[in-house]
């Protein structure tokens, strides 16, 4: 069964699953921004992230970290979480307006990396091309566009990926604010995860939030 | 923008609720009840469309039978006397059938694209049956009465923007009449108050048959729609710093307009006598029964009257005759009192400060990115020279983090809990803002001036939602309340008064440190009265 996924709901749910599953609050907000961003092109942001963070639950963020020394880019524990990445190459977004072009070693979901970077791209008002396989990203201020083999795009785990500014001018695809049409299992999946960062109800949360005098007058 | 300050705050001509019908008298929009299936008992369903020149908008209302036992404003209700939603369009006959299976679940339901908001209201206890009674036996209802309570329908949640199935915001983010902040929803609460006047005065016909009448328009105007207000708005303004800075933006650059005037005319002082005089009755008709609104109260009667004085005994044509006044508030006034001067004196100058009002909106997205190349010694500096107020703070004292924001799994909604005191502290939001800035500030102390944000960020990611903000700040100085968040003496009903004074609430009435009551639109115009009323 379908279920009709707001893009708000896309994102703070996709959000607090990062969070569940251990990324900090800031990380998370980047992953629920890149769910949401994917999903405004109908692409399979939610449940790529979903699929990228159960992963990553429980796992040691040090394995996942960039050697940012290194050429290309790699993790000690082998593959390099695209949201952690994403947002590295995202804070280094003036360096790739200076030609810097990143590469990067094995990395997981690169279609959420190419999100996460794509991020920058408004505030610079420029492009930024993720590459890997035989699949080019490029992220717009607002839009999208995607050249070469589409089926590299669903990829979940590449060798190479590589990542700069582009000079583009026209982006193919501009996102819609519809709601993103996913399998109600995978929703239900992600609230199942969302729910964790959730308290349990205690006497004092019932108490505390309503009136102290009567609320029906 | 300190708690105590905000929590001051009056309505002023910024606000939601005065935007949005400003922009519709001038716009002359018409307004249409399409359908009214309604039966003798107030049960069925109406529709209230709206007709702009480009768009139009309809208020779908469903009237349910209500037990009185199930009536309860909190959030954990799940049934209501009325449920609503705001409709992209004209519903059909198959959408009516499509909302009427979800709109009135509210949560548990789903909404979709089309439409954009969801809501729902109850009736007042105290002024329902009164005011039926009354019109059925062909009587008005008594004025007091009427007045004390100010509503006939207290609506407990309005939601837009994407939750439970709705449009999202950028569905309407380029529509001029709704891409203010909270456009839609506030059209939707001021409709639903045209729905109270018709279903009560629907109901009375139906018990009193012929003798049965109307209520007196005069005595109409002050029926507004009540809210009541809880925890789960608090860390709206939070969440959304770069609205928050804007909102507050607007407000401070009207304040400063009207005080750099050289002069003020006869006609804008008339026109602020008169507001004076209308701020004085409103006051004289709120109550509450909380602790510290009373003593809020008994201050801002005893403001007023010192306003009083100063108004006869200073002529106001000396020269910038507003910033004197404003600057004698600031020595002689209670916050109340001096907010509620800030409102008063935005009054007369509309043509000066209402084009502010298209400035209050924010794209959120560029709030979002993080300038990694920024040295550590910049990100430093904005600390020191932006936050002192989180600095200050010791926060190993048990009462400077005495608190902690959650979200409770029972309603998926903010709640506030004792950490030393109540489990779940491992669950705390990223709302400990000044808190969280001494923590990074802290930590960034080790780090060489040099070095850059993204190297500090790849090492210690657990700070980047501080540092979004704190680098926020350096273009948007309103975006934080430099207040602590998770201290013992936090009031959430501060911030919950502040985002409610921006939507146009008046009559705030706390009924506990974290839940207010509140009216919106009374002596507003009705639908059809608009295009004849003053701006």
């Amino acid at each position: 069964m379908s279920f009709h996924f707001t893009l708000a709901e896309t994102e703070t749910s996709l959000r607090k699953v990062a969070r569940a599953c251990g990324l900090d609050w800031g990380l998370a907000e980047e992953a629920g921004k890149a769910a949401r961003w994917l999903a405004a092109f109908d692409l399979p942001g939610p449940e790529f992230m979903l699929a990228h963070l159960q992963q990553l639950a429980g796992m040691d963020y040090r394995e996942y970290i960039p050697d940012s020394s290194a050429k290309p880019w790699h993790a000690s524990g082998g593959l390099l979480c695209p949201i952690i990445t994403g947002a590295a190459l995202a804070d280094r977004s003036a360096q790739m307006l200076g030609g810097e072009v990143f590469s990067l070693g094995p990395t997981a979901y690169p279609l959420l990396l190419a999100a996460t970077v794509g991020q920058a791209a408004r505030c610079h008002q420029t492009v930024f091309t993720t590459a890997w396989a035989g699949v080019r990203v490029s992220c717009f201020g607002n839009g999208l566009s995607i050249a070469g083999d589409q089926d590299d795009l669903l990829l979940n785990r590449v060798d190479a990926v590589t990542c700069r500014q582009d000079s583009l001018s026209t982006p193919q695809r501009l996102p819609s604010t519809m709601a993103y049409t996913i399998d109600s299992k995978i929703v239900e999946c992600i609230n199942e995860l969302a729910f964790k960062t959730y308290a349990p109800a205690t006497a004092e949360s019932r108490a505390g939030a309503g009136a102290g005098l009567t609320d029906n007058d | 923008m300190r708690l105590t300050r905000m929590g001051s705050f009056h309505q002023t001509r910024l606000s939601f609720m005065r935007t949005l019908l400003r922009r519709l008298k001038q716009e002359q929009w018409q307004f249409k009840r399409n359908l009214w299936a309604i039966n003798a008992q107030g049960f069925g369903r109406a529709v209230y469309t709206v007709y702009g020149p480009e768009r139009v908008y309809s208020l779908v209302a469903f009237a349910h039978d209500l037990p009185d036992h199930m009536r309860s404003d909190r959030v954990i209700a799940t049934a209501w006397d009325a449920t609503f939603t705001l409709f992209d369009g004209i519903p059909n006959t198959a959408d009516l059938d499509r909302l009427e299976q979800n709109v009135p679940k509210q949560e548990a339901g789903r909404i979709s694209d089309s439409e954009l908001s969801l809501s729902r209201a109850n009736r007042s206890v105290r002024l329902w049956q009164h005011v039926v009674e009354r019109l059925a036996a062909g009587q008005q209802p008594d004025r007091d009465q009427l007045e004390a309570v100010g509503y006939l329908v207290r609506t407990t949640a309005v939601y837009g923007s994407g939750k439970f199935g709705a449009a999202d915001r950028l569905t309407i983010a380029e529509r001029a009449e709704v891409s203010g902040p909270f456009q839609a929803e506030m059209l939707s609460v001021w409709l639903t108050r045209a729905f109270s006047i018709d279903l009560v005065e629907h109901i009375a016909r139906a018990a009193g048959g012929a003798q049965a009448v109307g209520i007196d328009p005069q005595l109409r105007r002050h029926i507004g729609v009540g809210n009541s207000t809880g925890l789960g708005m608090a860390p709206f303004l939070i969440n959304h710093p770069a609205l928050l800075n804007n909102w507050m933006m607007a407000r401070e650059e009207a304040l400063a307009r009207v005080r750099a005037l050289p002069q003020a005319e006869p006609a804008a002082i008339a026109d602020f006598k008169q507001h004076f005089e209308r701020a004085c009755f409103n006051v004289s008709q709120w109550h509450s029964e909380h602790p510290i609104q009373i003593e809020k109260l008994k201050s801002l009667r005893a403001d007023l009257e010192s306003m009083s004085s100063y108004i006869a005994l200073e002529p106001l044509t000396e020269d910038h005759p507003w910033d004197r006044f404003y600057r004698w508030a600031e020595e002689s006034l209670s916050l109340e009192g001096q907010e509620q001067l800030v409102s008063l004196l935005l009054e007369p100058y509309g043509e000066l400060v209402d084009e502010l009002a298209q400035c209050m909106d924010a794209d959120e997205h560029l709030a979002f990115f993080i300038d990694g190349a920024m040295p550590v010694a910049r990100l430093c500096e904005i600390v020191e020279t932006r936050c002192q107020w989180a600095l200050q703070v010791d926060y190993d004292q048990p009462e400077n983090r005495a608190r902690f924001w959650y979200t409770s799994a029972e309603k998926l909604e903010p709640r506030v809990g004792e950490r030393f005191h109540e489990p779940g502290a491992e669950y705390e939001l990223p709302l400990a803002v000044g808190c969280d800035i001494k923590l990074m500030y802290t930590a960034l102390a080790p780090w060489k001036q040099e070095r850059t944000i993204a190297e500090f960020l790849l090492v210690q990611p657990e700070h980047r939602h501080t540092v979004r903000r704190v680098q926020n700040l350096a273009a948007r100085p309103y975006a934080e309340i430099q207040d602590n968040l998770i201290a013992a003496d936090m009031l959430p009903i501060d911030i919950l008064r502040c985002k409610l004074s921006f939507f146009g609430a008046t009559r705030f009435d706390p009924r506990s440190d974290r839940w207010v009551r509140i009216c919106m639109y009374q002596d507003a115009p009705f639908p059809h009265e608009l295009l004849a009323a003053a701006p």
